[in-house]
């Protein structure tokens, strides 16, 4: 402690016979993270509040008469933590037992297995056989409403869901009904969580399998499951998740900790709207020419023949993209472009909500209006919106432009057949095959943001980094490579090798992004006015 | 005096030990008038008081019930702490506590209806159905128990004709069995409403019955 009574910022301990410097107010639990010891919990969750209500954190600390909750306990200066001596360890031994006396160990039809505290603790450190001999209480399970079903069986009653209705949604539907044993987790009678727009949150934080989302229920085993860190595509927020995939299907979303944007949630929408990524009846194959005569061809040809027809070209170029799209394909589209002609229009469209709806609990997450995850990327590019709010229309224009039109991952559902039918030379760089890209020259098959590596601009103007989930369905490639192999055939340059050079590429020369990296952007996202401070 | 207007409340009814008048215990400090049915102003919401006739429909709260809601509101700092002493007026008004009460009461007080199903169901003493005109609370904890608290009880659903938990047919009484009463000095102690009756044998419980049928009647 500084000596002139102010007392210093940081306190020094020792967990475990090792010393750590923690900012004052740390707790136990967190100074013991901090030094990569897990101590176990159940009830605390670093975005609610403690009540040191579950036990099971309760380490030895030298000189006081009994063990402490690790979670609410403040770390102090010169005090010395055991989280392993065979006090802590007989009493979580203990306390692991009571948890076991009513819990069915249904592991093997339980979706939390493979991910669930009780499960983990107790091959870490229960006993190996329980002494009570009295029959389990059995309460079956309760359906929620929403997304949420409830199997009482099994609750630890750390009651995380019930606090993070009360204090993060703001919405206390949830409570502790009865008492002892016969405790559950209820709403008001059958009132349910219908309508609550963040209820799934409490599925990721139960720490055991008494909250379960009905969505996923005995879809997938938990150590089945591969995660891939991502951006959460539903709307301009940009939530950080991770696509949690098997068979090369995206089986749910969960949301991925970022202070600056989600906190520790994500809303209902965004988490179930994921069907959309896995899709079939994608296009496959590049094919080119209109109508009747359109022929699949290999990427070599294709891209040769169309780089050709965009070398001699002299028609002005219309441009369609989706918000969809990342950062490195909307900005190589946009270069081709200005590589190969005149500029008439640049457009997206995308639908847009009829409100917001924010998290009152943590004001930084808000469902934001625009339901598409790269709006603010694809105006930084030079991208218009046009078109009504259900994300149709306003394309007449391009429908009859004369000279070159490019679609990239507009689905164009709402355009007549004869869309691009005037066009000199009309590129229809998509997912899915649709009648009004009958008239496409060129047919390029591309890739989700699922499939393919690359950043989204979320409404906080952050830009933030989603990692690969799926393969790619025949020969689709990501946009980016795509368009980067006609810029090189066109300047005799180089094809972008992936999607950080491909970003590296756009860097140089659009001034908003000058300086940054994939590198730079890291797995947190950085705001385009951060990086230029 | 007046900014401590409950600075002496405890009168507790004329023990007979003291000639005292409730004038000379509460003093000039008290203000306010009684409740309704001779509870005393001290414990008015705050002790689970429980009247023979109880009106399920009741309107929370009315006429004296919301000056009795009204001043106990002044004594707690929040509205979750109120929620113990609404909760005993309610079920004082209507007997028992429903949904539909509990809902209202949150309404009452700004909370939500799914904490105030929570507190209501923790605790025992709340009758979350409707009970017979007399709870008959039958202590079966240890004292009790070692003192034939077993016969009592078995005793009791004898003569009232009743399940265990259930009302009797004439809607005059429910058995139930009690944790601690609190009187292990009496064996076997039986909270009968807001009375206790101690001492009780298996014995005694045809004219335990027979008296309160005879005070129904004479009401």
């Amino acid at each position: 402690m500084a000596s002139n009574g102010r007392k210093a910022d940081t306190v020094t301990l020792t967990i475990d016979g090792r010393e750590v410097a923690v900012p004052r107010g740390t707790s136990l639990l967190q100074a013991a993270a901090a030094l990569g010891i897990e101590v176990p919990h159940y009830c605390y969750h670093p975005g609610l509040s403690a009540p040191a209500q579950c036990r099971i954190c309760l380490v030895e600390v030298e000189g006081a008469p009994k063990l402490q909750p690790s979670c609410v306990t403040i770390a102090q200066d010169g005090q010395t933590v055991h989280t392993d001596s065979e006090l802590a360890r007989g009493m979580r031994q203990g306390v692991l037992e009571f948890y076991l006396v009513n819990h069915p160990l249904d592991c093997p039809i339980c979706d939390m297995s493979g991910e669930c505290s009780l499960q983990d603790y107790v091959f870490a450190e229960g006993r190996e056989r329980g002494r009570a001999q009295e029959p389990k209480r059995v309460f079956g399970r309760d359906d929620f409403g929403g997304d949420v079903l409830y199997y009482g069986d099994r609750c630890v009653m750390c009651t995380r869901c019930v606090r993070f209705m009360d204090e993060v949604a703001r919405d206390s539907r949830l409570t502790v009904v009865e008492r002892g044993d016969r405790a559950v987790i209820d709403t008001f009678f059958d009132s349910g969580l219908d309508g609550a727009s963040f209820a799934g949150n409490v599925v990721d934080i139960c720490p055991v399998g008494a909250l379960v989302s009905k969505d996923f229920l005995h879809k997938a085993r938990a150590w089945d499951l591969d995660h891939a860190p991502s951006v959460c595509p539903n709307c301009s927020q940009g939530c950080n998740i991770e696509l949690h995939t098997r068979d090369n299907l995206v089986q749910r979303l969960k949301p991925r900790e970022n202070p600056e944007v989600n906190g520790h949630w994500m809303c209902d929408y965004g988490r179930s709207r994921y069907e959309w990524m896995n899709r079939t009846g994608r296009i496959e194959r590049p094919a080119m020419g209109r109508g009747e005569e359109r022929s699949e061809a290999d990427w070599p040809g294709t891209l040769e023949a169309l780089a050709a027809r965009l070398a001699g070209n002299e028609g002005e170029i219309a441009i369609v993209a989706s918000p969809f799209c990342s950062v490195e394909a909307l900005g190589a589209l946009s270069q081709l472009a200005k590589e190969a002609g005149e500029a008439a229009a640049a457009v997206f469209r995308s639908p847009r909500a009829g409100d917001e709806d924010p998290l009152p609990g943590f004001p930084l997450l808000v469902r934001r209006r625009d339901l598409a995850p790269n709006v603010d990327g694809a105006r930084l590019l030079g991208y218009a919106r046009t078109g009504t709010d259900d994300g149709s229309g306003g394309l007449d224009e391009v429908a009859a432009h004369r000279g070159v039109v490019f679609v990239l991952g507009d689905d164009l559902n709402d355009q007549p057949d004869d869309f691009g039918a005037a066009a000199d030379l009309f590129v229809y760089l998509g997912t899915f095959d649709s009648p009004a890209a009958r008239n496409a020259d060129f047919v390029l098959p591309v890739t989700t943001f699922a499939e393919e590596e690359g950043t989204f601009v979320n409404a906080q103007r952050r830009v933030q980094r989603f990692g690969q989930g799926l393969r790619a369905p025949g020969s689709a490639r990501p946009a980016w490579l795509v368009l980067g192999a006609l810029l090189a055939f066109l300047k005799s340059g180089k094809t972008p090798a992936n999607a950080a050079e491909a970003f590296a590429a756009l860097a140089d020369e659009i001034p908003a992004l000058s300086g940054m990296s994939h590198e730079s952007i890291g797995p947190g996202g950085v705001r385009l006015e951060a990086a230029h401070a | 005096m007046s900014e401590t207007p409950f600075r002496n409340p405890g009168w507790a009814g004329n023990t007979g030990e003291f000639e005292l008048s409730e004038a000379d215990v509460r003093g000039s400090a008290f203000v306010g008038r009684r409740p309704p049915e001779g509870v005393h102003p001290s414990t008015s919401a705050s002790y689970p008081f429980m009247r023979v006739e109880r009106d399920p429909g009741a309107k929370l709260f009315d006429g004296p019930w919301r000056e009795r809601f009204e001043k106990m509101l002044t004594r707690y700092p929040t509205a979750m702490a109120a929620l113990l002493p609404t909760l005993n007026l309610a079920q004082e008004l209507r007997g028992h506590i429903s949904p539909e009460t509990m809902d209202e009461v949150a309404g009452l007080l700004g909370l939500s209806s799914a904490y105030v199903r929570g507190v209501a169901t923790f605790y025992t003493m709340y009758n979350k159905r409707p009970v017979g005109r007399y709870l008959i609370q039958v202590c079966t904890n240890i004292s009790c128990s070692l003192c034939g608290a077993d016969e009592v009880l078995a005793a009791f659903l004898k003569h009232v004709g009743a399940e265990l938990g259930e009302n009797s047919s004439d809607g005059n009484f429910t058995v139930v069995e009690a944790e601690c009463l609190a009187a292990c000095g009496f064996p076997t102690c039986v909270q009968i409403n807001e009375r206790y009756f101690e001492d009780v044998s298996a014995g005694d419980v045809p004219a335990i019955l027979k008296r309160l049928v005879s005070e129904l009647e004479g009401e």
